[in-house]
């Protein structure tokens, strides 16, 4: 029962943003014996559910999400680490790895990191470009890395000139003879768009609706 | 009716002749004239010349006064990377630690940055429109301003880590974008558009705008009628059902509203005041003109023959968008019967 407890705490330090208690509890969770996997799968993940939850209530808000993640990688990095020391040279499968940027045109950045904190959370390994990447890096990278994704970020209404170059991305691909590689796109200016006036697989509302996709879709798995 | 008279007119609760047509239609004038936006940006002349002779051709009811949503981080020293036909966006912000606000200068509205270059295209616009259309000159918010100064990321985490620095920067970022505004009412424009992108529920929770933002809104509003603005209009995209009931306590008479907020439960959550909206942005590039009438009558049916509904579009009309779709537009409101 008690252990119930510090958890239920776990997961509404980290909903909250509340780093500090988070990284505690955790520590008090792990230094007392509960595996780190468990704290991972009813902490961690039940928290990411939580908020999940809030997002398809439209209750998101960028603010909150990015508190919660950043609580999150907090006892990734400084409790869960410790306990986990393998788990980063583990072989990532094509369809847990993504190759993430913003388009050319667009430095806007910060919506796509909370993707990739989100999308590290799930367990995807992520290759993040940056700003301003040129349609065809993205298909590069996919390449080099074994990527079974390319999610494309354009993150304000005014970069909506900048959309017809994610068209580009298909366009490479197909030459290259690499039509398995799934594109999807993301942020408020691509919003308003249909996947076929971007030639991409799939426009994701946001971070979660991307790993829901991600998740339904399993490339090469 | 003159455009002005209309919005007006909608504006105080009284019936116009037709819905007024009011869209966000600043960089695409650029193109309609044959300027890249890079040109239009930088220069007063471009901006009036520009938004005189779309509007002439279109025939929809406001001018804006508006360069890009950079001015005001540039004319505080952010610098801002440039593009040939595109928007500027800040590049490098400013203030690595809240305390320093303390150290930035107010800027010089007549000197500094691209203030100037606004400041001209007012005076050229009201200098030959008058009083026969609206000039709305765009300043951006307190929390937009602070976000772009400290970078977006940074400024989010000290909102809830340090607040009583970001009070601070709120306060100084308050004070710009009232003497901005105050300047551009000065120099012809009949008022300001506030634009507060970062103040969005789809940024920061609704509470945190009543807490930070409200209070901030009101006391810009207040000072833009002390120098005689009639017209108190907000901006914000995304959905903002949950900080709309707020406007009118802050003095708010207009509000744009995005296309994820419906128009109907806008207007109740509003409380009469005036709103602008909600078609969609991307629909300018992507429809058809016959499509765009459609998109006006649903508008006109879900705003229940209110007096008080303006025509418009929750951001702004992408640059690359069919002038076909904007006179579509103001024909379906010509064509409309109250």
């Amino acid at each position: 029962m008690k252990r119930e407890t510090e958890i239920h705490q776990l997961i509404k330090a980290v909903v909250d943003g509340e780093t500090k208690s988070a990284v505690e509890l955790s520590e008090r969770l792990l230094g007392s014996g509960f595996p780190v996997e468990g704290l991972i799968h009813e902490g961690l993940t039940a928290a990411l559910r939580s908020l999940d939850a809030k997002c398809t209530n439209e209750e998101f808000n960028l603010l909150e999400i990015m508190l919660a993640g950043r609580s999150m990688m907090a006892v990734m990095d400084k409790v869960a680490a410790k306990y986990l020391p393998h788990s980063s040279t583990a072989e990532p499968a094509p369809g847990r790895t993504i190759v993430l940027g913003a388009i050319k045109g667009d430095i806007h950045e910060l919506g796509k990191h909370v993707v990739k904190m989100l999308m590290k959370a799930n367990g995807f390994r992520v290759i993040d470009l940056g700003k301003d990447v040129d349609p065809a890096s993205f298909v590069k990278a996919a390449v080099v890395e074994g990527a079974g994704y390319i999610g494309v970020s354009s993150l304000i209404t005014l970069t909506i000139p900048y959309i017809r170059e994610i068209r580009e991305i298909r366009e490479i691909l197909y030459k290259d003879g690499l039509p398995d590689i799934k594109v999807l796109a993301g942020g408020a200016a691509i919003q308003q768009a249909r996947p076929d006036d971007l030639n991409v697989d799939y426009i994701a509302k946001d971070a979660f609706d991307a790993i829901h996709y991600l998740n339904s879709v399993g490339v090469g798995v | 009716m003159t455009s002005y008279e209309r919005l007006l007119a909608a504006i105080n609760g009284d019936f116009p002749d037709r819905p007024p047509v009011a869209p966000e239609i600043f960089g695409i004038t650029a193109r309609l004239n044959g300027y890249r936006i890079s040109q239009y940006v930088t220069n007063g002349r471009i901006i009036a010349g520009s938004q005189l002779k779309a509007r002439e051709a279109i025939g929809y009811d406001i001018l804006f006064a508006f360069a890009d949503l950079s001015v005001e981080a540039e004319a505080l020293g952010c610098t801002l990377r440039y593009e040939d036909d595109a928007y500027p966006s800040v590049n490098e912000h400013i203030l690595q630690n809240v305390e320093d606000v303390k150290g930035l200068k107010l800027p010089d509205p007549l000197k500094d940055g691209r203030m100037p270059v606004v400041i001209e295209s007012c005076r050229r616009l009201r200098e030959s429109a008058g009083n026969e259309c609206v000039i709305a000159a765009c300043v951006m918010g307190p929390v937009s301003i602070a976000s772009q100064i400290m970078g977006l990321e940074d400024f989010l985490y000290q909102l809830v880590d340090n607040p009583d620095g970001i009070n601070q920067v709120l306060d100084f970022t308050e004070e710009v974008a009232i003497s901005y505004g105050r300047a551009l009412i000065r120099a012809g424009a009949h008022c300001p558009v506030v634009f507060d992108p970062v103040a969005s529920p789809a940024v920061i929770p609704p509470s945190l705008f009543v807490h930070y933002e409200a209070r901030r809104l009101k006391r810009m509003y207040d000072s833009f009628r002390d120098e005689g603005s009639r017209i108190s209009w907000i901006s914000i995209a995304g959905a903002t059902q949950k900080i709309i009931p707020y406007f009118k306590k802050t003095g708010i008479n207009l509000a744009t509203i995005d296309y994820v907020v419906p128009i109907r439960e806008a207007f109740k959550l509003a409380d009469n005041i005036a709103l602008n909206g909600n078609l969609k942005p991307y629909s300018f590039v992507s429809c058809s003109p016959a499509e765009m009438k459609e998109e006006v009558r649903r508008c006109l049916m879900e705003a229940e023959g209110k007096g008080n509904y303006i025509i418009g579009s929750g951001c702004e009309v992408p640059v690359e968008s069919d002038i076909e779709n904007i006179k579509a537009v103001v024909e379906a409101a010509r064509d409309f019967k109250y």
